[in-house]
C-alpha cells in the first residue's frame, strides 16, 4: 500500500510540474478578452491568425503577418490612407530635386516606445542593415531605385555607399539612380520602416524576438507575444496621430485549423475569421458572412521550352478551354474572382481614375467552340494529333481543386489534349518551376507594391520570377521605358502595352483567377482597412461600435 | 511482440549424437503426412466464431462491391458535372434510410434544382458521383493495404527464417539491425520518405513497407527459433531431410498461424496509416481517392454535408473492425491451448 | 544485468546515430529550400544564404558539421524562425505536448483497462463484440474526426468547454481526450488478449479446481498476471500519441511540438525536422530501454540478458 502511495505522490508531483511548465496564455495575463464587458469602455478587436510571427525584424521580415504587426506598430515616411493611397506619415515634409532624383525627407517629432526620438538616422541605419543583413526583400531598395543598392546586392560595393543620408536630426536625403516613378508608393512597405540603432544594438541577436525586444512608433504597439499562441497591442499614447487611432487594444491569436477558427467565432472569441473553400457553404448564408477580393492572383506557367506549348497558339487554346466561372463560382466560392489579364483588378487606376482591367480589357476569352477551334487549327498547322502534358502544383485544398477542375475542362475541350496532375509540397512546386523542368505550372503571384509594374516587370527575360524561359524583346523594353518614365499618363500606357504583348500577341501565361478571401466579422467592427500588398490590414483608423 | 519469451532449446542435444539416414532412402516421408488435422481442426473452430464469421462475410462483401461497385452506374471516379455538385444521397425506396435527397436544412435539393438522375451516395464539390468514388477508394485503399503486408510478409519471412534458421554470428548481426530499426518512429520515417518520393501508391508502399517488415521478421524469427528445437524437426533432420524441405514442409507450416495473425493486423494498420498520412497532406495524386483522402475531404465540410464524411468513414470502420476480429479469431482458432 | 544496460545504452547511441543520419541525408535529397519566402527569393539572394549557412560546401564536411554540432548538444537554427535555436524551440512546445499527453495516457489506460478486462471475463458474448467494436471503431475512426466532432458538440454547441486554444487548464481537456481514443483502444485490445491467455494457464485451472471464488481468481490470479505484460505497452502507446499529437493540437491550436513538426515538415525547415525527429527517436527509444527494464524486475521469467 505504501509503494502505491508512494507511487501516486510520485505521479501528482510530475503533473505539478507538467502543467507549470505548459505556460497556458493566461498565465501572462493574456486570456481573449470578452467584448461584452465594456464596463471600462475599452475597445478591444479580437483577430486570428494562421501562422506566427517567423520574425519581426523589419529588415529581414518576408510574411503577411509579420507586416502585419510592423506596419501597425511602426511608422516609415508613408503611410497607406483608407483608399490605399500613399499619404504622408512620419514624414512631414517631401522635396524632389529638378530631375527628381535626390527626395528630401523632413520628420515630424515622434517617440519610440522607449522614450527616445525618432531621427533621419534611424532610416538611414534600417536601410544599410537590409543590405547588409541581405533582407529578404533587399531587391525592394533596388525596385526603389536607390542609388547603388543593386551595386550593393550584387556585392560590387560597400553598404555604405547606399544612397541615403541623415543630414540632421530631422532631414533625410534620399539619392536615386534615375528618377523612379514607383519611389512614393514603395515607401509605406515594411522593409523601409526605420530602426533604432543603439537598441538593435543593444538587444543583439534577441532583437525583435520577443515584445519587449522591440520598438514601436506606430498607432500601436506589441505588449505581449507568445510564440505559437498570439499577441497582443495596446495603443500607443505617444504616436503623433493618435487621436486618429479608436481601439485601445488588439488580441491575436494563432489557430491554425480553419474550422476551429470559425468555430471560435461561432462561440464570440473572436471577431474576424478567415474561412477556407469548404467552409463557404456553411456560413454563405449568416449575416456576418462577406467576401474581399485580394491582390493575389493564380495563373498557369507554360514551359516555353516543351515541344508544343512553345506555340502561342497552342496556349492561347488552353487559355481559352478554361470556364473560370465555374472555377470561382461553384469550385472555389471564396470570393475568387475570374481573371483574363496578369494584373489584378479594383486596385490599379490610371491618372484620369480609370482601372487598369477595364482599359485593358479581357484577353484569350471565348467559348469552349472557340477554344477547340483555335486548338484543332494549331494541331494542324504545327502537325501533332495528341498531346499529353503535366501540370505541376502545390499539394494544398485549394490547388488540388483548381488542378482537378481544369483537368476536366481542358480534356473535355480540347480533343487528344490529356492532364497529368502532380501535386507536390509547395516548397517542391517552386523548385521545379524555378528548373523550369514542368510542361505546365499551377502558379500564383502576390503584389509586392500597390503598381501593375509588379505583376509586369518578372516576364523580361532573366528575371527570378520568369522562371519558364520566356522572352520578348518588347517586353524588355517596354519594362525599361516604363521604370523611369515620370510622366505618369504616359507610363501607364506602357504598362497596358506590356500586358497585352505578354497575352494578346503571345498568350504567355493563361491567368485563371484573383483571389479573394472570405470572411465573417463582426458587424460592430467598422473601418479595418485591407490593402492590397505589403502589410493586409490597417488598424489605425478601425473601430468597434 | 516484446514477449517472444524465449524458451526454445530446453535441452540442448547436439548434432553429433546423430548419424542421418542415407538420404536416398526417403525414409522421411513415410509418416510425416501434411498437417491436415491441424488446418480443418482450425477451420471448424474458426467457423463456430461468430464474430470471424461474420467478418468474412462482411468482407468478401466490401471486395466484392469494390471490385464491381465503381462500374453499377455510367460515372466514373473522376467525370465533373457542375451543374450537379454537392448532391445529397438519394435511392429511391430507401428514403426512411436517410437516402431522401434532403440536405442538412432539410430541402429537398433535387427537387429544387431539378435534377432527375439518383446519386446513392450524393455527390461532391466537382459534381462527381461518390458511389463510385466511394467504392474505388475501397479499392485502393484495400489495394494499398494488401501489397504493404505481402511486402512485409515476404521480406519478414526471408529475414527472419534466414535469421533464426541459421542463427549464430548471423543472427546476431541481423538481430542488432533489427533492434536499431525498431528505434526508429517509423511514422517520422515514413512522412520523410514519402516527402522524397513522387507522391502516388507506390510511394505509400514503398514508405510503409520501410519500416513494417521488421515486426513480421521478428514473429517469424521467434516461431522459428521456438520450432527448431523442437522434436519433430530434429527427427526431420535425423532422418536426412534437406534444410528446404525443413523450411518449407516443417517450419513454415507451422508457424503459419501466428504470420496469418499478424498480417491480419498489418493490414488494418496499413489502412489507417494512410488515411492518416491524406490528413498531414502526404497522400495520393488527385484526382485518384483512397478512403483517407475521401474521409479528409468529407471531414473538412461535414457540418454541411454530412454524407461526403459517413459513408467512406462507416465503411472503414467496418473494414478495420472485420479484420481485426477475423485476426482474433484466427488466433483463437490456431492457437493449440484454445481447443476447450 | 551491468552488462546487458551497458549493451543496450551502446545501442541506444548507435540507433540515434544512424537516425541522425539518415534524417540527415533525407533532407539533403529533398528538394526546396528552407529559407523563408521561397516565392520570391532570387538567385542570387540563394547564393549568399547558402554561404552563410555552409551549404554550398561539400556534403561531407556539412555532415561532419552537423555531427559536431549534435555531440555538444547544439541542434542549430530554425530557418523558418530566424534566430531561434532548434533546442528552444523544443523546450518551449514540448510542456503542452507532454501535458495533453501523459492526460490522454492515464485516462485512456483506465478505460482502456475496463474495457479490456470486460470483454475477457464476457468472452465471445455480446458484450465482448461491442467492447472489441468499440476499442477499434477508435483505432479506425480517424482522430481527427473524432476531434472535430468533439469540438463542435462540447465546444460550440454545449459550451462546457474550450472550443480551442491553450488558455487555461479546461483547454486541455477536450484535445487530451480526443487523444486517449487511440490509447483506449490499443489498451483494450492488449488487456484483452493478456486476460485471454492468462485464464487459459494451468494456475488458473488449479485456482479453480481448489474451489476458489471466481471473483478471487479473477482479481488475484487473472488480471494481476494479465497487468504485467501492459507495462510492455508503453512504447506503442507512446508512439500512437505522438502521432496523435501532429494532428490533434492543430485542431484545438495547442502550441505542442507536435503540430510545430508538421508545420516544419511544410515549409522544409531543415534543422527543426531534424531536431525534432531526434527527439522523437531519443524518447522512443528510452521509453522501450525503461519498459524492458521494468520488465525485467516486474517478471523474473524473462531473463534479457540471454537475449538473441
Amino acid at each position: 500500500m505504501k509503494k502505491t502511495n508512494k507511487i501516486f505522490m510520485m505521479l501528482f508531483l510530475s503533473l505539478v510540474l507538467i502543467l507549470t511548465g505548459c505556460n497556458f496564455s493566461s498565465d501572462s495575463g493574456s486570456e481573449t478578452p470578452k467584448n461584452d464587458d465594456s464596463e471600462e469602455g475599452k475597445k478591444v478587436l479580437r483577430l486570428t491568425t494562421s501562422s506566427d510571427i517567423p520574425t519581426l525584424d523589419s529588415t529581414k521580415a518576408h510574411d503577411a503577418v509579420a507586416f502585419d504587426v510592423l506596419y501597425n506598430t511602426t511608422e516609415g515616411l508613408y503611410r497607406l490612407d483608407q483608399e490605399n493611397n500613399p499619404e504622408l506619415a512620419l514624414a512631414e515634409e517631401h522635396n524632389v530635386n529638378d530631375d527628381e532624383t535626390v527626395h528630401t525627407f523632413i520628420l515630424k517629432d515622434a517617440e519610440w516606445s522607449n522614450g527616445e526620438p525618432v531621427t533621419a538616422e534611424d532610416f538611414e541605419y534600417a536601410w544599410k542593415r537590409v543590405m547588409a543583413e541581405q533582407g529578404a526583400y533587399n531587391y525592394m531598395l533596388v525596385t526603389a531605385g536607390i542609388k547603388n543598392a543593386e551595386a550593393i546586392m550584387e556585392e560590387e560595393m560597400s553598404v555604405d555607399e547606399l544612397g541615403i543620408k541623415a543630414i540632421s536630426e530631422k532631414e533625410l536625403e534620399i539619392t536615386l539612380e534615375a528618377p523612379t516613378p514607383l519611389f512614393v508608393t514603395l515607401m509605406s512597405f515594411p522593409t523601409f520602416l526605420p530602426q533604432k540603432e543603439s537598441f538593435v544594438e543593444e538587444k543583439g541577436d534577441q532583437y525583435a524576438l520577443n515584445a519587449d525586444n522591440i520598438l514601436a512608433n506606430g498607432p500601436f504597439k506589441l505588449t505581449d507575444w507568445t510564440q505559437e499562441q498570439g499577441w497582443k497591442f495596446e495603443k500607443n499614447e505617444n504616436y503623433w496621430d493618435k487621436d486618429a487611432v479608436n481601439l485601445d487594444e488588439i488580441s491575436v491569436v494563432v489557430i491554425k485549423e480553419p474550422s476551429s477558427a470559425a468555430n471560435l467565432y461561432e462561440t464570440d472569441k473572436v471577431d474576424r475569421v478567415t474561412l477556407t473553400t469548404s467552409l463557404v457553404d456553411q456560413y454563405m448564408d449568416d449575416e456576418d458572412f462577406t467576401q474581399d477580393k485580394l491582390g493575389g492572383t493564380t495563373f498557369l506557367r507554360f514551359n516555353h521550352n516543351h515541344e508544343y506549348l512553345q506555340h502561342a497558339e497552342v496556349r492561347r487554346a488552353i487559355s481559352m478551354a478554361i470556364n473560370r466561372d465555374g472555377l470561382t463560382d461553384v469550385i472555389l466560392k471564396d470570393g475568387s474572382a475570374p481573371l483574363y489579364g496578369a494584373v489584378a483588378e479594383g486596385y490599379y487606376d490610371s491618372p484620369e481614375g480609370t482601372d487598369y482591367r477595364e482599359l485593358n480589357g479581357d484577353f484569350n476569352k471565348g467559348t469552349k467552340d472557340e477554344a477547340t477551334e483555335v486548338w484543332e487549327k494549331a494541331k494542324s498547322d504545327i502537325g501533332f494529333d495528341e498531346l499529353t502534358v503535366s501540370i505541376n502544383m502545390a499539394d494544398t485544398e485549394e490547388m488540388k481543386k483548381v488542378g482537378e477542375y481544369l483537368q476536366a475542362e481542358l480534356e473535355e475541350a480540347l480533343p487528344g489534349f490529356q492532364l497529368e496532375l502532380k501535386s507536390v509540397p509547395f516548397a517542391q512546386r517552386l523548385e521545379i518551376e524555378k528548373a523550369i523542368e514542368y510542361d505546365i505550372s499551377l502558379s500564383t503571384w502576390g503584389p509586392d507594391y500597390s503598381d501593375p509594374m509588379t505583376y509586369l516587370d518578372m516576364w523580361v527575360d532573366g528575371s527570378s520570377a520568369n522562371r519558364m524561359d520566356y522572352q520578348n524583346s518588347k517586353i524588355d523594353e517596354l519594362v525599361e521605358e516604363a521604370r523611369t518614365e515620370t510622366d505618369l499618363s504616359k507610363r501607364f500606357e506602357l504598362l497596358l502595352e506590356i500586358e497585352a504583348v505578354l497575352l494578346e500577341e503571345d498568350a504567355a501565361i493563361a491567368p485563371l483567377y484573383q483571389r479573394g478571401a472570405s470572411v465573417l466579422q463582426n458587424p460592430r467592427v467598422v473601418d479595418l482597412i485591407r490593402h492590397p500588398s505589403g502589410a493586409d490590414f490597417s488598424y489605425k483608423w478601425a473601430d468597434i461600435k | 511482440m516484446i514477449k517472444e519469451h524465449k524458451e526454445e532449446t530446453r535441452q540442448q542435444i547436439s548434432d553429433d549424437l546423430f548419424t542421418p539416414l542415407n538420404r536416398d532412402q526417403d525414409a522421411e516421408r513415410i509418416d510425416m503426412s501434411p498437417p491436415v488435422s491441424f488446418w480443418k481442426e482450425a477451420m471448424q473452430r474458426l467457423m463456430k466464431n461468430k464474430g470471424a464469421v461474420l467478418s468474412i462475410i462482411i468482407l468478401v462483401m466490401l471486395s466484392l462491391l469494390a471490385l464491381i461497385g465503381p462500374s453499377m452506374n455510367d460515372h466514373t471516379y473522376k467525370a465533373q458535372n457542375l451543374a450537379h455538385t454537392h448532391l445529397p444521397p438519394k435511392i429511391e425506396g430507401l428514403e426512411w434510410l436517410g437516402f431522401n435527397g434532403q440536405d442538412v436544412k432539410g430541402n429537398d435539393v433535387y427537387e429544387a434544382r431539378g435534377i432527375e438522375e439518383n446519386y446513392w451516395f450524393g455527390t461532391d464539390e466537382f459534381g462527381r458521383d461518390l458511389w463510385t468514388r466511394v467504392w474505388k477508394g475501397v479499392q485502393i485503399s484495400l489495394f494499398i493495404a494488401v501489397v504493404a503486408a505481402a511486402l512485409d510478409l515476404i521480406i519478414g519471412i526471408v529475414y527472419g527464417g534466414v535469421s533464426a534458421f541459421y542463427g549464430g554470428r548471423l543472427d546476431s548481426v541481423m538481430q542488432r539491425i533489427i533492434e536499431i530499426l525498431v528505434g526508429i518512429p517509423n511514422l517520422i520515417i515514413i512522412i520523410l520518405f514519402i516527402l522524397i518520393l513522387e507522391p502516388g501508391v507506390t510511394s505509400i508502399i514503398l514508405a510503409m513497407v520501410i519500416t513494417g517488415w521488421v515486426g513480421m521478421a521478428r514473429v517469424v524469427r521467434g516461431q522459428t527459433l521456438k520450432l527448431k528445437g523442437q522434436d519433430f524437426i530434429l527427427a526431420a533432420k535425423t532422418l536426412g531431410a534437406s534444410n528446404t524441405r525443413i523450411i518449407f514442409k516443417h517450419l513454415l507450416p507451422n508457424s503459419m498461424g501466428p504470420i496469418i495473425v499478424t498480417v491480419m493486423f498489418t493490414i488494418p494498420t496499413a489502412i489507417f496509416f494512410e488515411a492518416f498520412l491524406s490528413f498531414i497532406g502526404l497522400g495520393l495524386q488527385p484526382p485518384l481517392a483512397s478512403l483517407g483522402v475521401l474521409i479528409e475531404d468529407g471531414y473538412k465540410t461535414m457540418r454541411n454535408f454530412p454524407y461526403k464524411l459517413i459513408y467512406p468513414a462507416v465503411i472503414i470502420s467496418l473494414v478495420m473492425i472485420s479484420f481485426n476480429l477475423l485476426a482474433d479469431g484466427l488466433r483463437d482458432a490456431l492457437d493449440p491451448k484454445m481447443r476447450n | 544485468m551491468k552488462k546487458y544496460i551497458l549493451k543496450r545504452i551502446l545501442l541506444m547511441i548507435v540507433t540515434l546515430f544512424i537516425v541522425a543520419s539518415i534524417t540527415f541525408f533525407l533532407m539533403k535529397i529533398i528538394p526546396g529550400t528552407p529559407y523563408s519566402n521561397p516565392e520570391k527569393l532570387t538567385e542570387k539572394q540563394r547564393i549568399v544564404l547558402d554561404a552563410k549557412y555552409g551549404f554550398d560546401k561539400p556534403l561531407a564536411i556539412q555532415y561532419m558539421k552537423y555531427l559536431g554540432g549534435l555531440l555538444q548538444g547544439d541542434l542549430g537554427y530554425s530557418f523558418q524562425f530566424e534566430g531561434r535555436t532548434v533546442i528552444s524551440m523544443i523546450k518551449d512546445r514540448i510542456g503542452p505536448s507532454v501535458m495533453i499527453g501523459m492526460q490522454a495516457m492515464v485516462f485512456g489506460t483506465i478505460i482502456g483497462l475496463l474495457l479490456g478486462i470486460i470483454s475477457a471475463l464476457r468472452h465471445n458474448t455480446v458484450v465482448d463484440y461491442v467492447a472489441v467494436t468499440i476499442a477499434v471503431l477508435g483505432m479506425s475512426i480517424p482522430s481527427f474526426v473524432f476531434a472535430a466532432l468533439l469540438q463542435y458538440v462540447v465546444g460550440v454547441k454545449l459550451q462546457w468547454l474550450p472550443v480551442a486554444l491553450w488558455e487555461s487548464y479546461a483547454s486541455t481537456i477536450l484535445p487530451s481526450f480526443a487523444l486517449s481514443v487511440a490509447v483506449i483502444a490499443t489498451v483494450a485490445r492488449f488487456i484483452r488478449s493478456e486476460m485471454l491467455e492468462v485464464l487459459g494457464q494451468e494456475y488458473v485451472v488449479t485456482a479453480r479446481a481448489k474451489g476458489l471464488k471466481e471473483s478471487t481468481i479473477t482479481v488475484k490470479h487473472v488480471i494481476r498476471n494479465a497487468l504485467i505484460p501492459v507495462v510492455t505497452m508503453l512504447g506503442p502507446l507512446a508512439v500512437s500519441i505522438i502521432t496523435g499529437t501532429l494532428v490533434i493540437e492543430k485542431i484545438f491550436g495547442v502550441p505542442g511540438l507536435g503540430e510545430q513538426f508538421t508545420l516544419s515538415i511544410l515549409v522544409l525547415d531543415y534543422s527543426v525536422i531534424m531536431g525534432i525527429t531526434l527527439f522523437y527517436s531519443a524518447l522512443f527509444i528510452f521509453i522501450v530501454f525503461i519498459v524492458d527494464v521494468l520488465y525485467m524486475f516486474l517478471d523474473p521469467r524473462i531473463d534479457l540478458s540471454k537475449e538473441g
